[in-house]
């Protein structure tokens, strides 16, 4: 009995190792997330449906149910909130794919110092966030900022860049689009130096012109690329807090105040911390949605090859 | 010269002549910065602006003056090499775990290491802040450490995945069969090979921290400031110290330039959390 036994034993304890190695490597990292980011979000779910304030806290924190959601979707400054910041995202977004496209395709070319170039774009995508803002709003003052001194050296009427509740927001874009379109473009430049000749020399041969072969062969060929591209910049975006909130504070007359700034306002100044958590998981659920909508796209796309 | 190389030539000057613009416009603002931070702050708001003047330090002096900086420098720096470390050392392992191993519910695990990156930090700052005030946490470096590392770990274990990819298997299952111990292969046979990728990891990773601000300004107050909020207390309810906010937001970003230039061969995967190579 001995003699068969034991080689078995070792050959099924071997495999059962061999089961678990994958485990040794993988499971601290995610322990660590799991503690440092789930046992949060649990909690930040629980402090949703309970009153935590600054002035009541110390007495208790009272489950109250739905009420913070309720005060939340009743809350006309929230779906404020929520248009301004689809909207930021939306035409942020869109500006900074035509804008990534048409530098990616002048990249594509075969230039000269293209390495530093590179480099030097996507400096604005590297640098502190706070530096940012606080630059722009130099840039963008009123009375002694040089965008305006130079637009009225050009002939224009000053603009309120940052103190005009219609312009504000398209100023937040601005600094927005400067600061990332370079990272759309090399990342579309990847994707379109990665493309197979084959099919562009044989539109050329056929007589496509420029247009044609941008729009029937390079954009669906880049398609997976673009997708996963929008979808970063649609979450970057979405979660944007320290440029807007440097730049604008959300102001003027809550014009640029997005979802995050909203949480912020009451989480942090009036320390209604039930309400923000209320307000979280509402931001957390429509960002949830906007990944998956992407990721079926993508996954879509990935089908088609 | 034929029209048709005429109009060749005049298309590639018309593509630099755009391609320069985009440069200088990425630049122009940074370049702006740099030149208000040495600015006699009496100048910053003289219009029309000038371009011809005397370099001061004074702004360098205002901001350095008192030894609150270099405190919350080092604050900074303390916190952010921390985190890489502990990020590299678990995204690391993770990735190579990913990279070499296939089993059941791996892709999935992996994906689901993408959600820390997509949570806006506002949404997790919340909880954090209540759970770092009853741990008694709240102003200490750990605070940061521990709420960098939910954007830090996935970070590099993306990345890593990408770098462990290229490392070919037969040559730790080579050095295996010579008697190592799969430990052992890593250390001694992918790590060196993967050294350049584990270095623009750890790049990312620290500006990321570097520039963190959102948690920063929430988690700590006049001990474990970082640069980032220090920054922001330039402007106070009296006025914009636009001179110091300059010459201060310049010394933070001089590391943040060095890096960039020094890692900008992977500076776009990182960005797209590996989706690109």
């Amino acid at each position: 009995m001995l003699p068969v036994s034991q080689p078995l034993r070792s050959l099924t304890l071997r495999k059962f190792l061999r089961r678990v190695e994958p485990g040794f490597y993988i499971a601290p990292s995610f322990l660590v997330m799991t503690i440092i980011l789930v046992y949060p979000l649990a909690y930040s779910l629980w402090l949703s449906f309970h009153r935590w304030t600054l002035r009541t806290f110390k007495q208790g924190i009272p489950f109250i149910g739905l009420e913070n959601y309720q005060q939340l979707f009743s809350s006309p400054e929230f779906w404020n909130s929520l248009r301004i910041t689809f909207t930021f995202v939306f035409l942020a977004v869109a500006i900074e794919f035509v804008l990534g496209m048409g530098l990616a395709l002048l990249l594509n070319h075969d230039l000269k110092a293209k390495g530093l170039i590179r480099s030097l774009i996507l400096l604005p995508m590297m640098c502190t966030n706070v530096v940012i803002g606080l630059t722009w709003r130099l840039l963008f003052n009123y009375e002694f900022g040089i965008v305006n001194y130079y637009l009225n050296q050009l002939g224009f009427a000053s603009v309120e860049w940052l103190s005009s509740p219609k312009i504000a927001l398209w100023s937040v874009i601005v600094v927005d689009v400067w600061n990332t379109t370079s990272f759309v473009a090399l990342m579309l430049l990847a994707g379109l130096q990665s493309l197979p000749e084959e099919p562009f020399e044989a539109a050329r041969i056929d007589g496509a012109n420029s247009i044609q072969t941008f729009f029937y062969l390079t954009l669906p060929l880049l398609r997976q690329t673009i997708l996963v591209a929008l979808l970063w910049r649609l979450i970057d975006t979405f979660r944007i807090f320290d440029v807007v909130y440097l730049l604008t504070a959300g102001g003027p007359a809550r014009a640029t105040e997005t979802v995050s700034i909203y949480i912020y306002r009451y989480g942090f100044q009036s320390f209604n911390l039930g309400f923000a958590s209320a307000a979280s998981y509402v931001m957390i659920l429509i960002m949830l949605a906007i990944a998956a909508l992407m990721a079926r796209a993508i996954g879509r796309a990935e089908t088609v090859y | 010269m034929s029209p048709y190389r005429l109009l060749r030539y005049l298309t590639r000057i018309g593509i630099y002549v755009l391609v320069m613009l985009a440069v200088i416009l990425s630049l122009a603002p940074l370049v702006y910065l740099f030149i208000t931070s040495f600015k006699d702050p009496n100048l910053t708001f003289t219009l029309p602006p000038v371009w011809v003047f005397e370099p001061t330090l004074q702004n360098y002096r205002e901001v350095l003056a008192g030894g609150q900086f270099e405190k919350y420098f080092l604050n900074s720096l303390v916190v952010a090499l921390s985190t890489t470390a502990i990020a590299l050392l678990l995204g690391g392992l993770a990735a190579y775990g990913f990279s070499r191993f296939r089993f059941r519910g791996a892709f999935w695990l992996r994906m689901s290491a993408l959600v820390p990156q997509m949570l806006p930090p506002i949404t997790i700052i919340v909880p954090l802040y209540v759970l770092f005030n009853g741990l008694r946490l709240l102003d200490t470096r750990w605070a940061l450490i521990i709420s960098y590392l939910t954007f830090t770990i996935p970070l590099a274990l993306w990345m890593m995945i990408g770098f462990f990819d290229d490392v070919p298997v037969e040559l730790e299952e080579a050095a295996m069969i010579d008697g190592c111990t799969r430990l052992g292969a890593l250390v001694r046979i992918s790590l060196p090979l993967v050294a350049p990728g584990l270095a623009a990891t750890a790049i990312l990773a620290f500006l990321y921290c570097w520039n963190e601000f959102l948690y920063a300004v929430i988690l700590t107050g006049r001990e474990a400031r970082t640069l980032p909020v220090t920054i922001t207390s330039f402007m106070t309810n009296r006025a914009i110290l636009w001179g110091r906010i300059a010459a201060s937001g310049s010394m933070v970003l001089v590391p943040v330039l060095a890096f960039a230039l020094l890692a900008q061969r992977y500076l776009v995967r990182g960005l797209s959390r590996g989706a690109i190579k």
